[in-house]
């Protein structure tokens, strides 16, 4: 599954380049080379390691990640990077070091992760850890653009958010596979609305008031919607009840309204969201020139390296690398590419259902479908804000943005799936496949 | 019962997806064409930053604004600030103004001045090639005209009254447009300078500048009533002596005389109740005319609509000018016969550009027809080194537009006799004298001419206005008409006329040189 990857990716690199300078020199493909082999090394390890997780995870992950990689690339480089032991890497080579990372750590979790005992029985642990990130933002968090989402401890810098993402998942995960039953069972009627018992849904209350608690520490719409989403999602996978699923995002429209009222950041972001143009050079410049990217792409794109440069040394939409990636993307590739990224995205989630639907206990289930939902829902989420369909928030696009903590997490989320999968393959020989 | 849930969850996530798709072709399909026509898209901007643009060039073939490319970013200059206010700027960060903006498709050669050209430039998918303008403006009246309104906030528009041509139109004060032309990224700080200048230097006070008339109202007061026949030259208003003592009272609002000085109020005709500038006479004539009637003819010439040089589709926007109050673009009906009486002799709420009041004055110069105003004389091919004039390659010229006819040539010539008289008679010298181009130089020719002292209230200077045309003599055509205004100077008698004057006899000696 990986060989047309390992054609695709240093193409892209030679298209891009070769647009960009006119001439006919593919251009240095060190980056194409090194990404291709770190995949087929991944591959290699897990095959020798006997690993007999979903085939179709890698490579989907792969291919999504190679787009982002030559995006990355055909930005100026200068954008981002980082200074280590001497050497300076630019955007893309940071990036690339990040897949690195991202990958050892994967593997790690994947083969090492033989057992979930760990994780399953020292849930409220794992909660009182998300919890104390979460203190931990709040007190010593950095604000950017008026949301509170590093940590910096030293000249290291952090997303809390990421690493909070997968422990309230597993936590959830936890709690909803022990208390399933209950949960199903018996219910009391609020008017239309059926809800469990009050002392079952004390709990469930307790994430909520966490998941809104995110909102107030790090003023991040964003980062809330999408724990509020895995949330409810998973609540619907362990009951089959939508009016939870009401219920919750009836609130959530409550809390977002009393946030709008609370927070001017979160107030410009959905007047910008109503009417951009109302301010296009200023509040409403990022959306707009956002919708310009799109026009410019059209049905075909405007070819690989082909789209906008940088405007007076700017870029033509701010946090391009992050946010509005899929824009980068969208102009250069057109609807058509664009329509591509989101069907292997969503490949993707269809694979983490898979693993969830032959997990072989309900935890497992239950881990799969949330740590699935999240890259899914993270997807949508950054996608529908960049095409108008959602206000806008800053979350990134899972292996296409620019960012270190968002692509470790990512990986280990894959990393997991692929432990979940090993272990159902291995207890029912029949589902067994080499990967 | 976890996998059946699973199943409807995907079927959910898919439907999700589908919907994002969905507005994600909204975006990349069906509104591309309209975001690809918006002026601030950055495509539209980058074609822009690198296109050549053609040159503008005087009436004498005198380079004023050129552009070249260097470094991919086209840089104009600007030869001469006196221009400013006509030619515009052409920014790749503030977009364009004047003549840059309404023959930008021209200058850069995205459009051609005939369509037909257009159609088969699109066929054989030719690169768009710049043209050059050249204006109607002869470089060394403006820099005269300018000169002449010197460290004053003013403006002066002059027009060949026979043909529409804008001979001279100033406004200061004015900037360098060049700054802000070249390089976007030092654009911004040279345009806060620019617009932190004293007086706000952006504004273009000759087109879109609005301020009360005074006096130079009463031409147009006279042109409506000798043209309706609601008065002849010789009416005079039996009670007119005793109200320029006392003031005359209309629905309880008093119109006071200015200060006639040492003249003695007596039975006046039109002439010298223009030469004295009366107040009372001008009133009884309004209200004569009667208010219907007055805006009827004031449409007519061109006030309560916006007006344009050139034309609505290529051309220069001049801000409508009112006679009333403003209501959807238009002037309300009069509100009482004290409100028409006042607008009688420019006062109220009457609010007029001076582009507006020149071409009152060239209206009556010519005869009654309104010369339709332009300031582009033709466009050429592309001279390549603008330095030595441009091509002699014209693609299309302007003008010649015929004008209309806006009053009977009998009521244009009684108008045209009392302004004459306005500057050269015994009791109008006192006044409009300082216009009489004799005085600077050019004897031999008549002089026609009104000033106005607009009253501001409210212990503010009144602006100092002065309208009129040489040569006026009887049978001559004249060949410049002027409108002058210096904001807070005092008494028109005392500095537009003398500005206006200076101007007239400029373009009359530049003429006869050559």
């Amino acid at each position: 599954m990986l060989l047309p990857l390992a054609l695709l990716v240093p193409l892209g690199f030679a298209v891009s380049h070769i647009a960009r300078t006119g001439a006919a020199d593919p251009g240095p493909l060190g980056m194409a080379a090194i990404y291709v082999v770190m995949m087929l090394a991944a591959h290699f390890i897990l095959v020798l390691a006997g690993h007999r997780g979903d085939p179709l995870l890698l490579p989907l992950v792969a291919t999504i990640g190679g787009i982002g990689l030559v995006m990355l690339n055909r930005l100026p480089q200068g954008l981002r990077g980082t200074g280590l032991f001497g050497l300076e890497l630019g955007m893309a080579e940071t990036q690339l070091l990040w897949f690195g990372i991202g990958l050892t750590a994967m593997l790690a979790v994947a083969i090492g992760l033989r057992d979930d005992g760990f994780l399953r029985h020292y849930k409220y642990t794992w909660a009182l850890g998300g919890a104390a990130l979460l203190v931990l933002t709040f007190l010593f968090g950095v604000e950017e653009n008026g949301a509170r989402l590093w940590i910096a401890a030293g000249p290291v810098r952090f997303q809390p958010g990421e690493a909070i993402k997968i422990v309230l998942v597993v936590f959830i995960a936890g709690y909803l596979a022990e208390k399933r039953a209950l949960l199903t069972g018996a219910t009391v009627r609020i008017g239309f609305l059926k809800i469990p018992p009050v002392p079952y849904l004390l709990p469930m209350i307790a994430i909520f008031v966490i998941v809104m608690l995110i909102v107030v520490v790090m003023r991040d719409l964003g980062t809330a919607l999408l724990f509020l989403g895995i949330f409810l999602t998973m609540l619907f996978v362990a009951t089959g009840r939508r009016s939870y699923v009401l219920l919750g995002i009836l609130l959530f429209v409550a809390g977002s309204s009393v946030a709008y009222n609370l927070f001017d950041h979160v107030r410009i972001r959905v007047n910008n969201w109503i009417d951009p143009f109302a301010d296009v050079s200023d509040a409403g410049y990022q959306t707009v020139q956002a919708l310009y990217a799109f026009g410019r792409g059209g049905l075909f794109g405007e070819g690989l390296g082909q789209g906008l440069p940088t405007i007076a040394g700017r870029l033509p939409i701010p946090a391009l690398e992050t946010d509005f990636i899929f824009a980068a993307v969208a102009e250069e590739l057109g609807l058509i590419g664009a329509f591509a990224l989101l069907a292997l995205a969503l490949a993707l989630v269809f694979r983490g259902l898979r693993v969830a639907m032959l997990a072989r206990d309900d935890f497992s289930a239950m881990l799969a479908v949330g740590l699935t939902t999240s890259l899914g829902l993270q997807t949508l989420i950054i996608v529908a804000g960049n095409v108008k369909l959602i206000p806008l928030t800053g979350i990134t696009f899972p292996f296409v943005s620019y960012g270190g903590s968002s692509l470790l997490a990512s990986f280990v989320v894959v990393g997991l799936l692929l432990s979940i999968s090993h272990r159902s393959s291995v207890a029912s020989p029949d589902e067994a496949r080499a990967p | 019962m976890i996998a059946t849930n699973v199943r409807r969850l995907a079927i959910y996530l898919v439907i999700a997806f589908a919907i994002t798709s969905v507005a994600l072709s909204w975006w990349q399909v069906v509104e591309a064409p309209a975001l690809a026509a918006r002026g601030d898209n950055p495509q539209v901007i980058a074609a822009r930053r690198s296109a050549l643009r053609g040159s503008i060039f005087d009436a004498r073939g005198e380079l004023l604004a050129s552009s070249r490319v260097a470094d991919g970013i086209s840089r104009r200059t600007y030869a001469d600030t006196a221009f400013t206010h006509v030619i515009g700027y052409a920014s790749l960060r503030f977009g364009t103004t004047g003549v840059e903006r309404a023959w930008d498709d021209i200058l850069t050669g995205r459009a051609d001045p005939n369509p037909l050209n257009d159609l088969v430039n699109d066929i054989l998918a030719r690169q768009p090639q710049p043209r050059d303008l050249t204006l109607t403006i002869d470089r060394r009246l403006q820099d005269f005209a300018a000169a002449q309104l010197g460290s004053n906030v003013g403006a002066v528009v002059a027009i060949d009254p026979s043909t529409g041509a804008i001979l001279a139109m100033t406004s200061t004060p004015t900037f360098d447009a060049t700054p802000i032309s070249g390089d976007p990224a030092a654009a911004g700080d040279a345009m806060e300078r620019i617009s932190e200048g004293r007086d706000n230097p952006l504004v273009v006070r000759s087109r879109q500048g609005r301020y009360t008339p005074g006096s130079i109202m009463k031409v147009l007061t006279a042109a409506a009533a000798l043209d309706t026949g609601a008065i002849t030259p010789q009416t005079t208003y039996p009670d007119q002596p005793r109200q320029e003592r006392e003031g005359f009272v209309v629905e309880g609002f008093r119109v006071v005389e200015h200060d006639l000085g040492s003249i003695q109020p007596a039975l006046w005709p039109l002439s010298e109740a223009l030469q004295v500038s009366s107040n009372i006479f001008f009133a009884h004539v309004g209200l004569e005319v009667g208010g219907e009637t007055y805006l009827d003819v004031a449409r007519r010439f061109g006030f309560c609509a916006p007006l344009w040089i050139g034309t609505e589709a290529r051309g220069l926007p001049v801000a409508p000018s009112f006679i009333t109050a403003e209501s959807e673009g238009d002037c309300t009906p009069f509100q009482d016969r004290a409100e028409l009486a006042q607008a009688s002799f420019g006062q109220g709420r009457v609010n007029v550009t001076p582009v507006q009041m020149a071409l009152l004055a060239a209206t009556i110069a010519n005869d009654g027809v309104m010369p339709q105003p332009y300031v582009v004389a033709d466009v050429r091919a592309h001279a390549t080194d603008p330095g030595g004039g441009p091509t002699d390659r014209i693609i299309e010229r302007y003008g010649g537009g015929g004008g209309e006819r806006v009053v009977e040539s009998e009521a244009a010539r009684d108008v045209r006799s009392a302004m004459v008289d306005a500057v050269h008679a015994q009791l109008g010298q006192l006044y409009a004298g300082g216009a009489n181009v004799a005085n600077f130089g050019v004897p031999g020719v008549r002089t026609a001419g009104k000033t106005g002292t607009a009253e501001l209230g409210g212990g503010r200077d009144p602006h100092s206005w002065f309208i009129g045309f040489a040569d006026a003599e009887d049978g001559a055509t004249p060949t410049i008409a002027v409108a002058v205004i210096v904001e807070s100077a005092g008494s028109g008698s005392g500095r537009a006329a003398p500005i206006g004057g200076a101007v007239m006899a400029e373009w009359l000696r530049l003429e006869g040189g050559g």
